[in-house]
């Protein structure tokens, strides 16, 4: 970006703010129209989208092809502040929401999810004229953090400073400290921020524009470590991208951490009054979990960052009725996320796990699953989701224990799922969802037919989308104690 | 031309008793002034765009509000929509309509809930006639070789002319 403000460098600096690159996003055809007429009056160049995944298609098609968003709050398809947050985090635009509605309380929102401003309508010429000074505030941000390390010293002995007087002190230290680093009352955050910065005093690179792309890369490799073992050098040496530094992650990773907790308390709250997606509840259930399992939950799915959004707004199904399909497994590849880590690659397990979620879901497979577990036993199986999509199950110790004991423990970060992206990702994703629970499950299973593994590999059916997505469905379905209390043992107990 | 000015009066003094009766308000205001050579059927274009997604929300209000189990929240939500699309074109008495409906969708009270449809139907078929009696009228301006007058100094002069008791209703 040191080139400049994309489309606001020297040439245009004489028309500027003309030709600002706005996309509007709005549900509603007639205020879609006038809007884009004010706008045009503006002298803005711009682009109407009236579905938010059409918008996010949009973005992510034509990096660097936008300056602005304008979104509404309310649309079918997708929050406005959940657009908002993917927006922030991927492209890291400056966002704008609009609504009819001026409630303190969604102002809050807004903000807190970072929106630039928050319009109400009916939205006058006079508040359109300006937006652009959003773009040029960002923008001297970013150069400004890209200057010298003098700066961020300053900035680092401001928020000590700030810290020490509270919480919220961070908050009053001054404009965005971070390439993109919103305000936010986040006292993990400062301190992260804080451990961060003093660990190194180089100089502060240019920013980094999170890609679609790159964020992908990001998360499978969060997946791959584990949500919570997560830390940015671990990140940044899977991601293998040689001119990514330490710090561009560590930022990063706040942003998303704090992305998905805000989207897990959203869902919460929507959840609990009800959403305005007719077929996407997610959360619906979660009211039944336990906070942090929650928060797991959704940071899994958050992490979804596809253009599936069947995958997004994962439908979590009553928890029983997730017995009846895939469900269980997903949350065991919680556990498994939880539980450590050890790369592990293995083409037995390669087969395993494509042939575990067929499997599991006809009924057959866990059988199956156990006993790969049984043979792997010694090595505390554990292997790597392909296309790290997905946390490596690790089964420690546990193993021999017995299945009641097996509680998911703190529920493990989200993130391993990330089932975005390619299809042939997704299936095999969720072959490592699956299997990990079954690895556990399979500890108490002693008889043995290893060969089973063999067996009915079958996995073609996996193939099938819509068994992916009803595998994604039931996600996070944290109902462990229910799972666990079906023997383990039989043959078929999982019998979709 | 005399045919020309009477029907300039005539839209005038239409187009005021509109506002007085807050039938629109200055969000039509705002759209005329939108309107340009470059869309000179702006305006149209937008309440037809209007008169649509309204059918279809109200549509959408009477399904919900006849289920057996009224899902408050749905219909709260259609009519947020509607809010923001009549607050779009400047339909006052529409949105302020919608403003009570949503009371009574948080009461889960379906009896005021009926009553205020009842209303939004009422009052969107209103405004759809006087927005469509005054298009009438604009055309036959147009027609009759006039031009339009700009709401705004139609507006301003509301006063005068209510004052002057010029105005008809």
């Amino acid at each position: 970006m040191t080139e400049g403000i994309h489309g606001f460098s020297s040439p245009r600096a004489d028309v500027f703010p003309a030709g600002l690159r706005v996309l509007v996003v709005d549900d509603d055809p007639t205020w879609l129209k006038i809007l884009e007429k004010m706008l045009k009056k503006c002298s803005y160049e711009v682009t109407t989208c009236g579905l938010a995944i059409e918008a996010l298609d949009l973005l992510r098609e034509r990096k660097d092809g936008f300056d602005i968003v304008i979104s509404d709050v309310n649309m079918p398809d997708m929050d406005g502040f959940k657009l908002l947050e993917h927006v922030g985090l991927e492209m890291d635009l400056p966002v704008l929401m609009m609504s009819v509605d001026g409630e303190t309380s969604r102002v809050m929102r807004g903000v807190q999810h970072g929106a630039c401003d928050y319009l109400l309508k009916p939205i006058r010429m006079k508040e359109l004229r300006n937006i652009w000074q959003h773009v040029y505030r960002k923008k001297i941000h970013e150069v400004k953090d890209s200057e010298s390390h003098e700066g961020l010293e300053e900035i680092l002995m401001m928020r000590n400073v700030s810290e020490q007087q509270s919480d919220d002190g961070y908050l009053f230290c001054g404009g965005d400290m971070t390439p993109g680093s919103r305000k936010r009352k986040d006292s993990e955050h400062n301190k992260y921020e804080e451990k961060d910065f003093a660990d190194h005093s180089s100089v502060k690179k240019a920013r980094v524009v999170w890609t679609v792309d790159l964020h992908q890369k990001f998360v499978k490799a969060v997946n791959l470590i584990g949500f919570e073992k997560v830390g940015p050098k671990k990140i940044l040496d899977l991601m293998n991208v040689p001119w990514l530094t330490r710090e561009n992650v560590a930022s990063h990773l706040q942003k998303y951490r704090l992305y998905l907790t805000r989207l897990q308390k959203d869902d919460l709250k929507t959840s609990a009054s009800g959403t305005k997606h007719p077929d996407i509840n997610p959360r619906d259930t979660t009211e039944k979990r336990t906070e942090p399992i929650k928060i797991q939950q959704n940071e899994a799915v958050s992490s979804h960052r596809t253009t599936n959004h069947t995958i997004h707004e994962v439908d979590v199904k009553g928890n029983n009725a997730a017995l009846q399909t895939i469900k269980p497994k997903k949350m065991i590849t919680g556990y498994a996320a939880k539980t450590s880590i050890h790369p592990f690659e293995s083409t037995q397990y390669s087969q395993f796990n494509s042939v575990l979620p067929t499997q599991y879901s006809w009924g057959g497979g866990f059988k199956e699953i156990q006993f790969k577990q049984e043979n792997n036993n010694n090595n505390a199986p554990q292997f790597q989701v392909h296309n790290s999509c997905f946390t490596g199950v690790g089964l420690p110790a546990q193993q021999n224990t017995s299945i009641p004991s097996f509680q998911l423990p703190d529920p493990v970060i989200g993130p391993t799922w990330s089932m975005k992206q390619d299809p042939c990702t997704e299936q095999t994703s969720i072959n490592n969802m699956e299997l990990s629970p079954f690895l556990l499950q399979g500890q108490h299973c002693s008889s043995t037919n290893v060969d089973h593994q063999n067996k009915g590999v079958t996995v073609t059916k996996f193939n099938d989308q819509e068994f992916i997505n009803d595998a994604l469905k039931f996600d996070y379905d944290y109902e462990y104690p229910d799972l666990w209390e079906y023997p383990v043992i039989g043959q078929g107990l999982f019998i979709v | 031309m005399a045919a020309v000015s009477q029907l300039q009066r005539q839209f005038i003094e239409y187009t005021t008793s509109l506002y007085n009766e807050g039938y629109l308000d200055d969000q039509y205001t705002q759209l005329q002034k939108l309107q340009d050579e470059s869309n000179p059927d702006f305006v149209v274009e937008v309440v037809s765009l209007f008169f649509e997604d309204s059918e279809k929300l109200l549509n959408n209000l009477a399904t919900a509000l006849q289920q057996k189990i009224v899902d408050y929240k749905q219909v709260d939500s259609h009519v947020h929509q509607f809010k923001g699309s009549s607050s779009s074109i400047g339909a006052q008495r529409v949105t302020n309509v919608c403003i009570h409906f949503r009371n009574f969708c948080e009461e889960k009270n379906l009896d005021g809930c009926l009553r205020c449809l009842q209303q939004l139907k009422h009052e969107y078929i209103q405004v759809r006639n006087k927005l469509e009696g005054l298009f009438r009228l604009e055309q036959q301006i147009l027609q009759a070789g006039g031009s339009v007058p700009m709401m705004e100094s139609i507006c301003t002069s509301a006063s005068t002319m209510s004052s002057s008791g010029k105005l008809s209703a």
